[in-house]
This record gives C-alpha cells, sequence and structure tokens, in this order.
C-alpha cells in the first residue's frame, strides 16, 4: 500500500515537474532565509551569515537535484535525455549515421524479407486441423523415369483393408479443366478436384460457408454437388454468400454449390472448385473402379493416434511389396515400384525448402557483414568518442551510466534501420509471393504479421547490444591514465586494431562465398539460356482453343472438331503478317496432355529395361515448319493423312533412338502399348514410322529432350486444339487480330494460354533466374557494404597514424615508400579475406550442386572472376586512403602533435 | 567540537517523524535545527538529505505539506503527522528499541569473552 502510494506519488511528480520545481526553489529559499536571520541574530555580519547557512546546508543546484531524483522517476527521465542527447549526437554526425542506418536497413530488411517468406511457407503451421497428422502418399516408378504414377481404386482398396497406422485415406484427382457454365450462358473453364467424400474431413478443413462434402457424395447415386476454393469464391463470385444453393452447369452437368471451404495450401495442383465423383463419368466407368493400373487419383491421408510417419512407411511398404508380387501385370519389375510417405508439410515445400533456407542464410550473412561493417564505423567513431567517454566519466558519470547512453544511441540507429528494414519487407510482401509462388503452395500465407515485426524488432535490439559492447569505455584508474596531459591523443590499442581487421577479413571472406554463389547461379542461367530448346522460338504465338465439356464426349466428335480446328487455321493463315499458322495438340515446348508406353515391331523391349515412353502429339503438316522443330529424316505429314488411310509416324530423334538403336526407323512400325491404353479412347494399332524430327525440350532447359511420337492431327482422335502461328513481325502485334479473327467464326470459342514460344521457353528458367537474381542482389549489397568497410578502415588508419606517418616522411620515407605501406596493409587484408572466402565458397558452391546447371560448383571461371573482380575493387578502395597517407605533409602532421 | 556523524540510512525518516511528533507542524528549517540541537550539534543536515527524505515521507502518506505564514511572517511550507504517519512512527520505534536492545545483548556478549 505504501509502496503503491509512493509509486503513484512518483508518477505524478514525473508528470508535473515544472510545478514543483518551482515550489522547492521557494522551499529552499525560505529556509536559507532563516538560516541567514539566525546567523544574523547570534552575531554575524549579513553577508558571512548567508555564507555560512549556505555551507552548513549543502548547494542549492545538487539538493534540487536529489530532491527531484526522489520526486519524480530518474531513471526515466535519464533515459528521455539520453534520447535526446542521441538523436541530437546523432544529427550532428550525419554521414555516419545515414550509412550506418542504410546498412543495417538492408541487412534487417532483407533479414526480415527472408524470415517472412520463411515463416509462411514453412515455419507456420497448416491451417488444416491437426496438420502435422497429415501425410502424402507418392507412387513412383524410377525405372521408367516416372515420378509420380498415382494411385488406382484397386491399390486404395489394398492399402485401407492392409494400414493399421493411417486412420483414413482421401483421394483427389486433377482431372483436365473443366467447362463451367454459370447462370448467364457464359463458359469458362476452372481447375477442378475430383475427390472423395471423406477428403475434407481427412484434410482437417471447414467450411466458411454451407457444407463440405461428406461420404453420402460418394458413388453413381449421388447428386453431383461442388465445394468452391475460397480464393475462386472471392475472384469469381466476389465472396457472394448467396452462392449456396446455385446450379451451374459443369461439363454440361448441373451441379449443385453446396459450400466454401476455406483457405489452405492447394496440392498438388492449384483448385478452383471441388467436386464429387459422380461428376466425372471417368471416374466411375468400370475399367476405373477395377483396373489396378488405371491410376488417377493423388492420396492424402491421416496417421492414426500414436502411429509415427516412420511407422507408416515402414508399413505401407510392406503391402506394397505384397502388392507387387501378387500382381505382376500391373507393376513392370524393370519399373521399379515404389511408394513414398511424406508429411504433408513437407510434400507442399520439397521444391521450395531448401531454395528458402539458402536465401535465408544468404540474407543472414548480408546482416552479418552490415553488422560488422557498422561495428567497424563505431570503432572509428568510438575513439573520438573514448575521449568524450573520459571526458563524462571524469565528471561523474559512472560506467553502467556511459554504456546506457552508447546503448541507447545504437537502439536509435538500430531501430530507425529497423523500420526502415520492416518497410522494404513490406514493399517487397508482393514479390516475395509471386516468387514464392513458383516454388511453394503455400506463398499465399505470406504476409507481414506481429511475429515477423517482432524478429525484425529483435534482430535490430541484438544488433544494438552488440554494437554498444564494442567501445571501450575505460575503468576509473584508466580513465585518470588517459586525462594526463601526456596523452593528448588517443587511438585503438592494438587488440582493437586486430578486431578492426578480422571484421574486415570476414566481410571479405562472407562477399567473396556470396558472390560465388551468385556468380554460379548466372553462369548456370547463360548456360540454360544457349540450350538448344530444338524449336526456333522467336516470333510464335500459341493459342489454346480447348475442346469445351466432358472430354470423352468430345473426342467422339472427331470430324466436326476437326472441321473447326482447320477452318480456324485457313482463316489464321490469310491473316496479313502471319507467314504459317498450324494446329496442334499440344504447343511447342509445353508437356503432351498424352504419352504412351510404345513398342516397336520385331524390337521387343529386354527384360532389364522398362518400356520406352513417349509424349504422344497430334499436329497438322504446317507444325514443324511453324515451331521450327527440323525435320532430320524421311517426310512430315501430308493432308493427305486423314483419317482412312494408313496410320504414319513422324518420331523424335531421341526417341528413335532409344527404339531402333541405329538402324534406320523409316518404314518401320511402332504401336501404342501398355495398360493403360486400355482405358484411353487410343488404338494400340501399328503405326508406320514415316519421318524422324529434331528433339525438343519439354520439360524444361535442364532436362534432357523429350521423347515424342507426332501422329497426323487429322488421323487421330482430337483431344485438343493449339494454334501456333509464326509471324513475320512482333506476334504481340497480330494477337489481337488472330483472336478476333476466331471469334468472328466461332463466338464461344474459349481461347486461353495465348502466349509465345519465348515465354514457354522462360517459364521453365523463371524460377531460377528469381533465385539468382536474389542471391545476386545479396552479394552485390554485401559486396558494396563490405567495400564501404575497408575504406572506411584504411582511412581511419591513415588519419589517426597521420604522425606516424609524418616522422616517417621527415626521416625521408617518400611518397611513394607510404603509399605502399598503407596499400600493402590494405593488400594482407584483402588477400587473407579472399583465401578464407575461397575455402568458404567451395564448400558452399557444394551445397549449391543441385541447383546448377552446365558448370561445376567448384567452376574455376566464376571463382577466378569473382576473385579478381573483389581484388580489384578492394585495391580501388584502398587507393584512396593511400594516396592522402602520401601527401601528408610531415611538417603539419607534427606540428599538429 | 565533536565528530560529525552521517545520519544512518533509514534513522533519518524516523527521527523527522519524531521531532514532527514532538513539535507538531513545523518547516523544513526547523526539522533541521531540531535535530542538529536533540544531536548537541554532532549530526548536520543538507538540503541534500533532509529534503529528500521530506518527500519520500510525504510520497508514502506519513507526513502532510502546507504552505503557512511563519511566526516572523515569512512564508513556509509545514509539515505535520498524518495518522499513518503516527503508526508508523510507533511500529518504527518499536522496530529500532527492538534492534537496539539485540545490538547492545551482541556487544555485551563480546564483552565477557575477551
Amino acid at each position: 500500500m505504501r509502496y503503491l502510494r509512493a509509486a503513484i506519488a512518483r508518477i505524478a511528480g514525473f508528470l508535473t515537474g515544472q510545478r514543483a520545481d518551482d515550489d522547492l526553489r521557494d522551499e529552499l529559499q525560505a529556509h536559507l532565509e532563516m538560516a541567514t536571520a539566525e546567523n544574523i541574530r547570534r552575531g554575524m555580519s549579513p553577508e558571512e551569515a548567508r555564507r555560512q547557512a549556505l555551507l552548513a546546508a549543502g548547494g542549492l543546484t545538487l539538493a534540487a537535484e536529489s530532491v527531484r531524483d526522489q520526486r519524480g522517476l530518474p531513471w526515466i527521465e535519464g533515459v528521455v535525455s539520453d534520447v535526446r542527447y542521441a538523436l541530437r549526437t546523432l544529427r550532428r554526425s550525419r554521414v555516419f549515421t545515414t550509412v550506418v542506418v542504410l546498412t543495417l536497413a538492408l541487412g534487417i530488411g532483407a533479414n526480415t524479407a527472408m524470415f517472412t517468406l520463411l515463416r509462411g511457407t514453412l515455419l507456420r503451421p497448416l491451417p488444416n486441423r491437426d496438420g502435422s497428422r497429415l501425410v502424402y502418399l507418392r507412387q513412383s516408378a524410377p525405372g521408367a523415369q516416372q515420378h509420380n504414377v498415382l494411385f488406382s481404386v484397386p491399390e486404395l482398396a489394398d492399402y485401407r483393408a492392409g494400414s493399421k497406422t493411417l486412420s483414413a485415406i482421401a483421394e483427389y484427382s486433377s482431372s483436365l479443366p473443366f467447362t463451367l457454365v454459370a447462370g448467364d450462358g457464359a463458359a469458362t473453364r476452372v481447375r477442378v478436384g475430383i475427390v472423395t467424400g471423406n477428403y475434407f474431413d481427412v484434410m482437417g478443413l471447414e467450411p466458411v460457408l454451407g457444407r463440405l462434402t461428406t461420404t453420402r457424395d460418394d458413388g453413381p447415386a449421388a447428386a453431383p454437388v461442388a465445394v468452391l476454393a475460397y480464393g475462386y469464391w472471392n475472384e469469381h463470385f466476389g465472396g457472394d454468400p448467396s452462392v449456396i444453393g446455385r446450379t451451374v452447369r459443369l461439363n454440361e452437368k448441373l451441379t449443385t454449390i453446396v459450400g466454401v471451404v476455406q483457405p489452405a495450401p492447394h496440392y498438388p495442383s492449384e483448385t478452383d472448385i471441388f467436386v464429387n465423383t459422380v461428376t466425372s463419368p471417368h471416374h466411375l466407368s468400370a475399367t476405373m473402379v477395377t483396373g489396378r493400373s488405371h491410376r488417377m487419383s493423388e492420396v492424402f491421408a491421416r496417421l492414426a493416434p500414436n502411429a509415427t510417419v516412420e511407422q507408416a512407411r515402414r508399413e505401407l511398404t510392406q503391402i506394397a511389396s505384397n502388392m507387387f508380387h501378387d500382381h505382376p501385370e500391373a507393376y513392370e519389375k524393370a519399373a521399379q515400384y515404389a511408394i513414398t510417405v511424406l508429411p504433408l508439410r513437407e510434400a507442399l515445400n520439397e521444391r521450395a525448402s531448401f531454395m528458402f533456407w539458402l536465401l535465408m542464410g544468404a540474407a543472414a550473412f548480408v546482416l552479418l557483414i552490415a553488422c560488422a561493417n557498422v561495428s567497424n564505423l563505431t570503432l572509428m567513431r568510438g575513439v573520438g568518442r573514448e575521449r568524450e567517454m573520459l571526458v563524462r566519466a571524469a565528471l561523474g558519470a559512472g560506467r553502467a551510466r556511459l554504456r546506457r547512453l552508447l546503448l541507447v544511441e545504437n537502439l536509435a540507429l538500430a531501430l530507425i534501420g529497423g523500420v526502415l528494414g520492416v518497410l522494404v519487407a513490406f514493399a517487397g510482401v508482393k514479390l516475395l509471393v509471386a516468387f514464392a509462388a513458383q516454388l511453394s503452395p503455400r506463398a499465399q500465407e505470406i504476409r507481414v504479421d506481429g511475429v515477423v515485426l517482432a524478429v525484425g524488432l529483435a534482430t535490430s535490439v541484438v544488433a544494438a547490444i552488440v554494437l554498444s559492447f564494442i567501445p571501450r569505455i575505460g575503468s576509473q584508474r584508466a580513465i585518470a591514465e588517459s586525462l594526463a596531459p601526456a596523452s593528448r591523443r588517443t587511438t585503438l590499442g592494438r587488440g582493437r586494431q586486430r578486431v578492426q581487421q578480422l571484421l574486415v577479413v570476414a566481410q571479405l571472406a562472407v562477399c567473396m562465398v556470396l558472390l560465388t554463389g551468385a556468380g554460379l547461379l548466372v553462369r548456370t542461367l547463360t548456360k540454360l539460356q544457349s540450350v538448344q530448346t530444338g524449336v526456333r522460338a522467336d516470333h510464335v504465338l500459341t493459342l489454346e482453343m480447348p475442346l469445351q465439356g466432358d472430354l470423352l464426349r468430345e473426342v467422339m466428335k472427331q470430324p466436326e472438331n476437326l472441321a473447326r480446328y482447320e477452318q480456324i487455321r485457313d482463316r489464321v493463315a490469310a491473316l496479313p503478317g502471319v507467314d504459317v499458322a498450324a494446329i496442334g495438340a499440344v504447343a511447342p515446348l509445353r508437356n503432351a496432355m498424352f504419352a504412351s508406353e510404345i513398342k516397336a515391331e520385331g524390337r521387343p523391349t529386354p527384360p532389364n529395361q522398362a518400356t520406352p515412353r513417349a509424349s504422344v502429339k497430334m499436329i497438322d503438316p504446317k507444325y514443324f515448319a511453324a515451331a521450327g522443330i527440323s525435320l532430320i529424316a524421311g517426310r512430315g505429314f501430308a493432308a493427305t493423312d486423314r483419317r482412312g488411310t494408313a496410320p504414319v509416324v513422324v518420331l523424335s530423334q531421341a526417341f528413335a533412338r532409344q527404339v531402333f538403336g541405329d538402324e534406320n526407323p523409316i518404314g518401320r512400325r511402332v504401336a501404342m502399348t501398355g495398360d493403360v491404353l486400355k482405358y484411353s479412347p487410343f488404338s494400340g494399332d501399328w503405326r508406320t514410322v514415316i519421318g524422324v524430327a529434331g528433339d525438343t525440350r519439354d520439360r524444361g532447359l535442364d532436362a534432357d529432350p523429350t521423347p515424342a511420337m507426332y501422329e497426323s492431327f487429322a488421323q487421330e482422335l482430337i483431344i485438343n486444339g493449339v494454334l501456333v502461328v509464326r509471324t513475320a513481325e512482333d506476334p504481340a502485334l497480330l494477337q489481337p487480330a488472330i483472336i478476333r479473327a476466331i471469334h468472328d467464326m466461332y463466338p464461344r470459342q474459349l481461347i486461353e494460354h495465348v502466349s509465345t514460344v519465348e515465354q514457354i521457353r522462360d517459364e521453365t528458367v523463371a524460377p531460377r533466374r528469381l533465385n539468382a537474381m536474389f542471391i545476386a542482389s545479396f552479394g552485390a549489397l554485401a559486396f558494396l557494404i563490405a567495400m564501404v568497410g575497408i575504406a572506411g578502415v584504411l582511412a581511419f588508419s591513415v588519419s589517426s597514424r597521420t604522425a606516424e606517418i609524418g616522422i616517417r616522411m621527415s626521416l625521408g620515407a617518400d611518397a611513394r615508400r607510404v603509399r605502399r605501406m598503407v596499400l600493402g596493409e590494405g593488400g594482407v587484408l584483402l588477400v587473407m579475406g579472399l583465401t578464407v572466402g575461397l575455402a568458404g565458397a567451395l564448400f558452399a558452391a557444394r551445397l549449391l550442386r543441385g541447383l546448377l546447371f552446365g558448370v561445376t560448383p567448384h567452376d574455376p571461371l566464376t571463382l577466378g572472376a569473382v576473385a579478381f573482380v573483389l581484388a580489384a575493387v578492394g585495391v580501388a578502395a584502398c587507393w584512396l586512403p593511400a594516396t592522402r597517407a602520401s601527401h601528408v605533409d610531415p611538417a603539419t602532421a607534427l606540428r599538429a602533435e | 567540537m565533536a565528530d560529525k556523524l552521517d545520519v544512518k540510512q533509514g534513522t533519518l525518516a524516523l527521527m523527522i517523524l519524531r521531532t514532527l511528533d514532538v513539535l507538531g507542524s513545523l518547516h523544513g528549517y526547523g526539522i533541521a535545527r531540531r535535530i542538529e540541537e536533540t544531536s548537541k550539534n554532532r549530526l548536520t543536515l543538507n538540503y541534500g538529505t533532509l529534503y529528500p527524505a521530506l518527500l519520500k515521507l510525504e510520497q508514502e502518506g506519513f507526513i502532510k505539506a502546507e504552505w503557512r505564514q511563519s511566526e516572523n511572517n515569512r512564508r513556509a511550507k509545514y509539515y505535520a503527522l498524518t495518522a499513518a504517519g503516527r503508526k508508523q512512527l510507533a511500529r518504527e520505534t518499536r522496530e529500532w528499541n527492538q534492534t537496539a536492545d539485540l545490538i547492545a545483548a551482541f556487544l555485551a556478549l563480546n564483552g565477557e569473552t575477551s
């Protein structure tokens, strides 16, 4: 009670300082007068009386000060005055402040941004209920170069029956986009996920509106229902709650929207609408339900209580090996079928995780350099300051108080830097999301939140604390000695200088590591740019004109669809500015919708090899010309290769070699084969090879050429239509005319994925380019900071050694010699930094191995170039202070001493 | 002249409270004089000691202050005990006596053994 009361009185006193001060002055004045009056009464002269009274009572000012301490909150008042003082000092040394604040802002900004990225995608728990218990199952066939072959209905039945470690298994299949016709009759294409009724329950997702699907929505008798993804609902229905209960036509099937699901990352593919299996006739067909190799489903499961991922992995591997044994016809031995169990969180960030941690590491390095640099600047300033500190100490400031003053100053610097840094991160969030979206489905969860701000703040505070303990505050004894007349100058002690030099070496080394990383990634990019894609990418525009509605039904309408596509092609070909127009089922460099195992007549696949697979691409006679794909042997397709004539194919060069070795493939026969063929509308008839075409790289510039089998568009079933237009001028200029021409003929024809082949090619390089850009900008940042650092350290060393240089020169050292001395000093630091950096770079580059293409991690060219640039700029940075040293006038220097 | 003593931590508050208890309300100068006289001038109180102590007691609610005319027509700040102050004085007196007895007993013990 008593203390509370006192505390309140103190706070009140703190707030009403001025009035209380007047009051106190009056009181002390009265005291003094009374004492003086009494002394006079005792017989002193008035002056003597007053003097004695003052002596007895102690100084007025001192008394006022101690009363003030008792009255208010001296600690806060002290800090307030420290802050005011710190800001004033910082304002006075503007260059120092600007450099430090900017350096820290960049360092803290880079870290906050990368932490934001990391937190949004990797660290934050999944929005799904008990997201850590979710696993993603993947079946692969590495022997057949198949990373993910999905699961079939009978396979899942086996897993469901045999597994005790999984409490529930849900299926999801992404099919081709569906055509959605809303009430107003306009058609759009939507990305659908066909899910089993238990999907949302297993995934632990809640509806934001309406209901989600349940097991009652399974089976052929259920009504078609749709659940909207949160993002799609907002973008296409404006977040309108009245969509619930509305019906739309999905691939011509009347489907009721029953709910909207909470926002959650979509994996493995972006999804607009979740539908139950009844909406996809394919999913209920007899072959789908009973065909073991008819694999369509991605699988998500929830671990049983107490089960671990490791246990699930063991159990499922056991079930799988039994399965492979019981059904050898569905698991070709050479394909090496296998199952993997991944925690969903890891699966989501399979591609992102390494990259993001790498970037975080690079950002941490930048901060390290920034801090080293600021320490250096502080050290240099600290020399000037040490004198100030001495004077303050001599005037009675305690060491703790001096430390506090420094801390306040550095906090002010770091916090301003931190705030700027966080603003940088804020501004960069959009860019970050765009970058992350290429690697992680969780990119949408990236935002600057409280935790991110707290981390930014904590980084600033830690930096400030570290910086505050670098300048030395002497003991009382040292203070006394330093104030002695003989020591007029203060310089850094040997130990301090060593620290400073170490900091420079460390900066250079870290710089070298970052720049080497950046250099390797940039070299990778240039290597990729020079990779032959197999097409002539310039001046080619592609437009996709998909079939609308259920694909299986559409495929049956071959003649009508062919007529329409050919008519569009011919009309576009006649447009002015169009060199060649062609039609095919897939755009150049894009992945084909359909791939199949292929067998060759008279050449059985060796038993230890998986059956060769190829992308199946239907193209018209002009397609090769339009895309700039070369014909290596034989002939291309002719207008006469139509339905009813003998089936013909063209093979890609790599694939022809894979199937026929060195034999001439022309005139030989091949056919699609494999279990999957049973479930597709394509025929396994023999087809005659009429030509060999150049290879293309559809799976990215860093991948091997894609094995391909081309068929005649007019001869095969039609599953898609892509217009490929080679133009004389910039294709973008012709785009509106082409679209207008198509809509003139078929106003309701959907047109999608309009892009040039150059854009398609760059898409595969884009994530790499961003990686390289990030690392390179971190490297550049570090480089800049480090160079300011080394120049600053040398400049300081020169200016604090003016006297020494003066003496040297008066003893006969000439300007050149002095310059060499300073340059040598910098040179030693440079060499040490580069040596340590080289070792670090060789180590760090090994981590990058997976991201490189066409360069080895210890690429001598990159390492040499980086070392050379660092050394060159380093020498340049040393030159300025060295020149200044050589211009020291010995007489002036000595007189100043 | 007798040796000057520093005012021991914690004892000044008790002296002030006791002085006000005996003399009623009094200004700072009066309190200082009275304490010095009582100590036979072995204690000197400067402003820097006295006034913070007064302020602390006021903050704790043991004394209250008001401005009044003094006997020789000067404006001065008069301090007086509050009810809480009286209780505090009793408590501190008791504690002080106990401590003094205790210390005396220990000193006596020392004298016997040596």
